[in-house]
């Protein structure tokens, strides 16, 4: 790890609840998303879907369409000048428009570009399409049979991965005490407010600009330009406002703003994408249906002596980001916990279903419900109590994780446990099944109508992409002659707060009110290729480039301040929006000043720096080693009430406490674990995408149950600080971690209210109601 | 069809096609594109529009009932660079992620608050039970509300707290 | 798409006809918040030559109590203001505010919410646990339906091409009894009910001398829940009479499974939902 002394001093932003730098223009309405962007002579485009799951594609007829008032053109797939494909991880395997096969039903077909967006839509509905259907493989079961059909060349195997640490059979040998038992996950969909939409301009000087809702513009600008066969550096992706991604808007940003550039480019005007809901579900990827095998040994004492799981995920159509899911969920298996012996075999496999990519999790809530659960099976078969378990198994600083790398510092799982604990308090009113009702306990009328439990869960989420992938992040800062400065990151903000964690750090590292830093949008032309914003990775990876950019920028000031204060630089401080002697606070200048003389003395006042996340000792034979920068430890506890009558349950409490390393900002912190909760809350018992027959038949707002304001969670979020050396002033991300902890502890809540096991997600009213109707 | 309505206190005079979407007419016809659209079904309220005070779903609206209406969109909230309290409010609290939830919350919010200038929670709730909004966890944006109320609230010197803390 | 307004009953009707002559396809609008998503739903086709837009008409908006205690609610009458009464009967009000969302209940009409005919419509039970006649309008003249009768399938009503629905009448025993409505969804907020039931009863007493209770999203239309009222007739309140009341009407129900809920759940919710509003419109009956 980086040798950085993690820095525990006073701070004068980073910490302090501020507000969303680029707030107003949100409640005002004056921001701009990629929609609502408006050029002369602008057309609109819609894809024609396939409507089949899978089948040979004979011929796509656009006649029918370009008879249509309104209609310009149809695009097909021999008018894509590039490859025609699309992916995550070379060799890429999604086609922009199908040609020859159809491999889920929501297919792109063909592109109709019409004068408005209902005329775009009427005319990708009236292109004719022969499809001749082939018996869709819908099922994991399927896929693997070696008789399968093969979906892609290569078989239906997408992506499979073993970790190896110590020897489970002998771990096994020496338990006293296994469980096991089996898990089940359904898709979920992001949900993100905001479609997927994207307006390509040509620019009449050989160049293309794309403005797009998307999560990584540089992803999409090599891409877009593979596919228009052009030069990367003829393409320029600028990315608008975007309304919530959690990894959602990557894949099909790809796929539409290719689209559209080849449409903008090809007719010479500007072509706009916008999905509508239902494409917007069908057409882009999902979070991984799972099924996970797992079994757990431990000594009478509770002490963890081996784990195995077996993980298969259902990865739809595409490769999408099935890969590092796939690894994800591997090696955070075995929780955040010290188990000597672990063995993990994960594996995604392609259906002829909508394609499962990055949700926030990554792979890990779906592991998390089934380590969880198996810790609580575990802590049932020995008596003890699930807390107690947790805190006899956590790791320490020192300890290996599944991987067997070792962290010395900020590994705060132990203290999210006491945290918990402490906050607790008496469990929820009521009887617990086996015991019956003691007399009061219970509403009139009641009957035994109610059930109560209390659920906890622990987790580990992995920071940065680590071994994963390449995990560097540039980033500039420029400072005016006013004492302002511009930064720029090349990872983007969704909603997450990432702009304003920057804004924090390039603040405390320049003394300056965070009124006086601006954080630009990604514009590919204007950062450096900073990789994908994915793995919570942000705050850690981002805000230390930001970091290193904005003290060489002080460090110019000083040596400025120092000649005017005649003072070595080293004994200028810069605060409060001035350089100030650190002896002597009273002697100081403003900033504006030192900045302007900064420029006219020549010391340079913009400067672009680079984080990098060290090298990484790891073997990817056995997925042992060092993978990640940090982690962050969280455990979650949530008290429930069942209706037994009609299943519905109501979460009474809810506490998230999660290791942080260092609160940047308390307001985007509890921001980030409120909403990443309520999703995992979903997952656990609200959101199921329904297939039957490779269609989705909850493709809208109505029927696929997204939460409202009146299922939200009564969520407290606790906060321990044990600073990371990987991030800056000690940070470490928590976008993903909240989910994996909300579902887990309500599984095993709704587990311990009604004393029975259920082991598919989401545990629906109808489940529990079913249940327990079954038990009477 | 000859529309005209009052926009944001201004009158406005047209000619539009009375079956269009009140959606369209006001992101394409008038450049108002405050107003979001994340369903077009009813479902979701982020294209929420105040019309006679009364939050609808502009997306399921058609343009001839607009006729002789008056129309508040989020574009109409501030008076020129000071923001409505719930505008603020919503900054303070954090209730604001993406933000692209936030204009139909904040029009839901002010027709609540219109009618009931001190809300119960549940009141809040049932108030924006048609505004989804998947980033913030929807607490912050409770509170927000809240916040705003009780601003409003201290000009007759009684604070929704107070009131509560009271019983 | 064509958009008429229309002022009267009358002209409603002659809007319709004269279209109709002309052949060109038409569709009365209230709220507009079934129709618009029907029509976004089909982007191919499908779209009628014009739409005939009720909400405003007076007669249709009219809310009035005869002196006898007889009620009549206008058909575009929105459902917040059903929502929001107190002085209507409580399922009614009940099944009103169990719709989407404030923004949907501020376009959304009665009307449009029974000619709907969707099974799983919230204000159905209830009109129909009250009693309620719906009044028809069409060039031959008027007439009148028990809301039992209205529906025919699921989006099918006993409506001929042209036909208005004026109002919904209530005899005064609908305000004279005591009536609850109950529902549950996936969700709580903006749930689409996966089953509704509603319940109406006068009692004499203590006693339940007459009852209906009906349950929607259990079957192809609104159903009443007649083994349920057989047996509630005539007795007095007791939570073990609502638990064999839940027992009747989860057996002569007929739900189908389908992506809102499995048929075996809809049974269970029907007697924990007929018990929960049989409780509700019982309480303090002596
Ligand atoms: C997001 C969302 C959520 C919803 N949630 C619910 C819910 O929870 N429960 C529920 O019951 N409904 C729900 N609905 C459905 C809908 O809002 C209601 O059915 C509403 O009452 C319809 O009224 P309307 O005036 O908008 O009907 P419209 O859409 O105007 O009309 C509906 C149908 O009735 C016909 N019609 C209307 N008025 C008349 C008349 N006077 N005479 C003859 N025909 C007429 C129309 O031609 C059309 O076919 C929801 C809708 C949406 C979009
Ligand atoms: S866009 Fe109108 S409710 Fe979703
Ligand atoms: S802030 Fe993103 S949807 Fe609400």
């Amino acid at each position: 790890m980086s040798a950085q002394p993690v820095n525990t001093g006073e701070l004068a932003v980073v910490g302090a609840r501020v507000r969303k730098v680029d707030g107003r223009e949100l409640v005002t309405g004056q921001a701009r998303f990629a929609a609502d962007l408006r050029f002369p002579g602008l057309l609109y485009a819609s894809a024609r879907r396939a409507g089949v799951p899978a089948g040979k594609l004979v011929e796509v007829d656009p006649s029918p369409a370009l008879r249509l008032p309104g209609v310009v053109a149809v695009l097909l797939a021999r008018d894509i000048p590039g490859p025609n494909l699309i992916g995550i991880l070379p060799p890429f395997d999604q086609p922009l428009l199908a040609a020859g096969e159809v491999r889920y039903e929501g297919e792109s077909l063909a592109l109709a570009v019409g004068v408005s967006r209902e005329e775009a839509r009427r005319g990708a509905a009236a292109v004719r399409a022969r499809i001749e259907p082939w018996e869709p493989i819908l099922t994991v079961e399927q896929a693997l049979d070696p008789a399968a059909r093969r979906i892609h060349p290569g078989g239906n195997v997408t992506y499979s991965k073993k970790l190896v640490k110590g020897d489970v059979a002998q771990g096994f040998a020496g338990a006293q005490v296994v469980v096991e038992n089996t898990y089940q996950t359904s898709f979920q969909e992001h949900a993100y407010l905001e479609p997927e939409a994207v307006v390509a301009v040509p620019g009449g000087d050989g160049r293309i600009t794309v403005y797009a809702s998307c999560q990584s513009p540089f992803h999409l600008r090599g891409h877009i330009a593979a596919n228009l066969g052009l030069p990367a550096s003829r393409v320029r992706v600028v990315q608008a406002y975007t309304g919530g991604s959690f990894g959602g808007k990557d894949d099909v940003a790809t796929e539409i703003g290719a689209l559209a550039a080849i449409a903008a480019v090809r007719l010479g005007v500007p072509v706009m994408i916008a999905h509508e809901r239902e494409e917007s579900i069908i057409g882009s990827n999902l979070r991984h249906a799972a099924r996970i095998r797992y079994r757990t040994g431990a000594l009478r004492d509770g002490t963890l002596v081996a784990g195995e799981a077996e993980i298969l995920l259902d990865g739809g159509a595409y490769a999408s980001e099935s890969p590092f899911v796939t690894m994800k969920a591997m090696i955070h298996a075995a929780g955040p916990y010290r188990v000597p012996n672990v063995r993990v075999e994960s594996t995604t496999v392609y259906t002829n279903k909508t394609y499962c990519g990055a949700f926030r999790g990554f792979g890990v809530p779906q592991v998390t419900f089934a380590s969880e659960s198996q810790m609580d099976e575990l802590a049932a078969a020995l008596g003890l109590d699930p807390l107690e378990l947790r805190r006899r198994n956590a790791l320490r600083p020192g300890e290996g994780t599944a991987t067997g790398q070792v962290f010395t510092q900020s590994v705060g799982i132990g203290r999210t446990i006491e945290r918990v604990a402490e906050k607790a308090g008496p469990r929820p009113m009521g009887p617990k099944p086996a015991e019956g009702p003691p007399a009061g306990a219970q509403p009139a009328t009641d009957g035994g109508r109610y059930l109560y439990g209390r659920g906890v869960a622990c987790l580990l989420q992995g920071i940065s992409n680590g071994a994963e992938g390449i995990d560097v992040v540039g980033a500039s800062v420029q400072m005016a002659q006013d004492g302002s400065a511009l930064v720029g990151v090349g990872l983007t903000d969704m909603g997450q707060g990432s702009r304003t964690v920057f804004a924090q750090v390039a603040a405390e590292a320049l003394g300056v009110d965070i009124t006086r830093i601006t954080v630009r949008q990604v514009d590919t032309d204007a950062v450096h290729d900073s990789g994908p914003t994915v793995a919570s990775r942000s705050t850690t990876v981002g805000g230390t480039a930001v970091l290193k950019a904005a003290r060489e920028v002080a460090g110019s000031l000083r040596s400025m301040a120092g000649l005017m204060l005649k003072c070595p630089p080293e004994a200028v401080r810069l605060a409060e929006g001035f350089a100030m002697l650190e002896a002597d606070p009273q002697a100081r200048i403003p900033l504006a000043e030192v900045a302007t003389a900064a420029y006219w003395s020549g010391f340079p006042l913009m400067h672009l720096a680079f984080s990098r996340a060290p090298d990484a000792r790891f073997d990817h034979e056995t997925h042992q080693g060092d993978i990640y920068i940090a982690y962050n430890f969280g455990t979650h506890l949530m008290d429930v009430r069942v209706d037994r009558w009609t299943g519905k349950v109501k979460v009474l409490r809810h506490l998230a406490a999660h290791d942080v390393g260092r609160v940047v900002n308390p307001l985007g912190l509890e921001g980030q674990v409120e909403g990443g909760s309520l999703i995992g809350f979903a997952l656990a018992h609200l959101e199921r995408i329904d297939t039957e027959g490779g269609h989705i038949r909850n493709a809208n707002f109505a029927d696929y149950a997204v939460p409202s304001i009146l299922d939200r969670l009564p969520t407290e979020t606790l906060v321990v600080e044990e600073p990371s050396p990987a991030g800056p002033f000690g940070a470490k991300g928590v976008g993903e971690p909240p989910v994996a902890g909300a579902a887990a502890a309500f599984a095993n809540a709704v587990a311990d209210a009604t004393g029975l096991r259920f082991t598919r997600l989401p545990i629906t009213r109808a489940d529990i109601a079913a249940a327990l109707a079954k038990e009477v | 069809m000859q529309l005209e309505f009052t926009c944001n206190g201004r009158p406005v005079r047209m000619q539009a096609d009375g079956s269009m979407r009140a959606l369209d007419l006001l992101r394409d016809l008038l450049g108002l594109t405050g107003t979001k659209e994340g369903c077009g079904r009813g479902e979701c309220g982020a294209c929420t529009i105040l019309v006679d005070g009364s939050p609808v779903n502009a997306c399921l609206l058609y343009a001839a009932k607009l006729q002789g209406r008056a129309v508040l969109t989020v574009e109409g909230l501030a008076k020129g660079e000071v923001l409505h309290p719930l505008q603020e409010a919503f900054l303070e609290e954090g209730a604001v992620q993406c933000g692209y939830c936030t204009p139909g919350l904040l029009l839901s919010s002010k027709a609540l608050l219109d009618r009931v200038p001190h809300p119960t929670d549940p009141e809040i709730e049932q108030a924006l039970s048609g505004n989804l909004c998947r980033c913030t966890g929807y607490a912050k944006i409770l509170k927000a509300v809240q916040r705003a109320a009780d601003r409003a609230g201290r000009g007759d010197g009684t604070s929704r707290r107070g009131r509560e803390a009271g019983r | 798409m064509e958009y008429l307004i229309a002022g009267s009953v009358e002209e409603a009707l002659r809007l319709m006809g004269g279209l109709d002559e002309q052949g060109r396809s038409a569709r009365y609008v209230a709220g507009g918040t079934d129709l618009a998503v029907q029509l976004a739903g089909n982007a191919a086709g499908g779209q009628p030559e014009a739409l005939v837009d009720v909400s405003g008409i007076p007669e249709l908006l009219r809310l009035e109590r005869a002196p006898g205690g007889a009620l009549s609610i206008g058909a575009a009458v929105r459902l917040e203001t059903l929502a929001r009464s107190a002085d209507l009967p409580a399922c009614l009000s009940q099944g009103a505010r169990a719709i989407g969302s404030p923004q949907i209940r501020a376009l959304g009409t009665l009307g449009g919410n029974l000619c709907n005919a969707s099974p799983c419509g919230d204000t159905l039970a209830p009109v129909i646990a009250l009693g309620g006649r719906l009044v028809l309008a069409s060039v031959e003249g008027r007439r009148e339906v028990p809301a039992e009768e209205f529906f025919t399938g699921p989006k099918a009503t006993v409506l001929r091409p042209g036909e208005l629905l004026v109002e919904v009448d209530f005899g005064p025993a609908a305000l004279a009894g005591r009536s609850a409505f109950r529902m549950i969804g996936q969700r709580e907020g903006q749930a689409i009910s996966q089953v509704n039931v509603a319940v109406w009863l006068l009692a004499e007493g203590g006693r339940m001398a007459e009852v209906r209770a009906a349950a929607g999203s259990v079957a192809p239309t609104p159903v009443r829940l007649a083994a349920a009222e057989k047996l509630l007739r005539g007795q007095a309140w007791s939570q073990g009479l609502g638990r064999e009341a839940g027992q009747a009407a989860a057996e002569e129900v007929r739900p189908i499974d389908d992506v809102r809920a499995p048929a075996a759940y809809r049974r269970l919710l029907t007697a924990a939902l007929l018990r929960e509003a049989l409780a509700e419109a019982c309480e303090g009956v002596q």
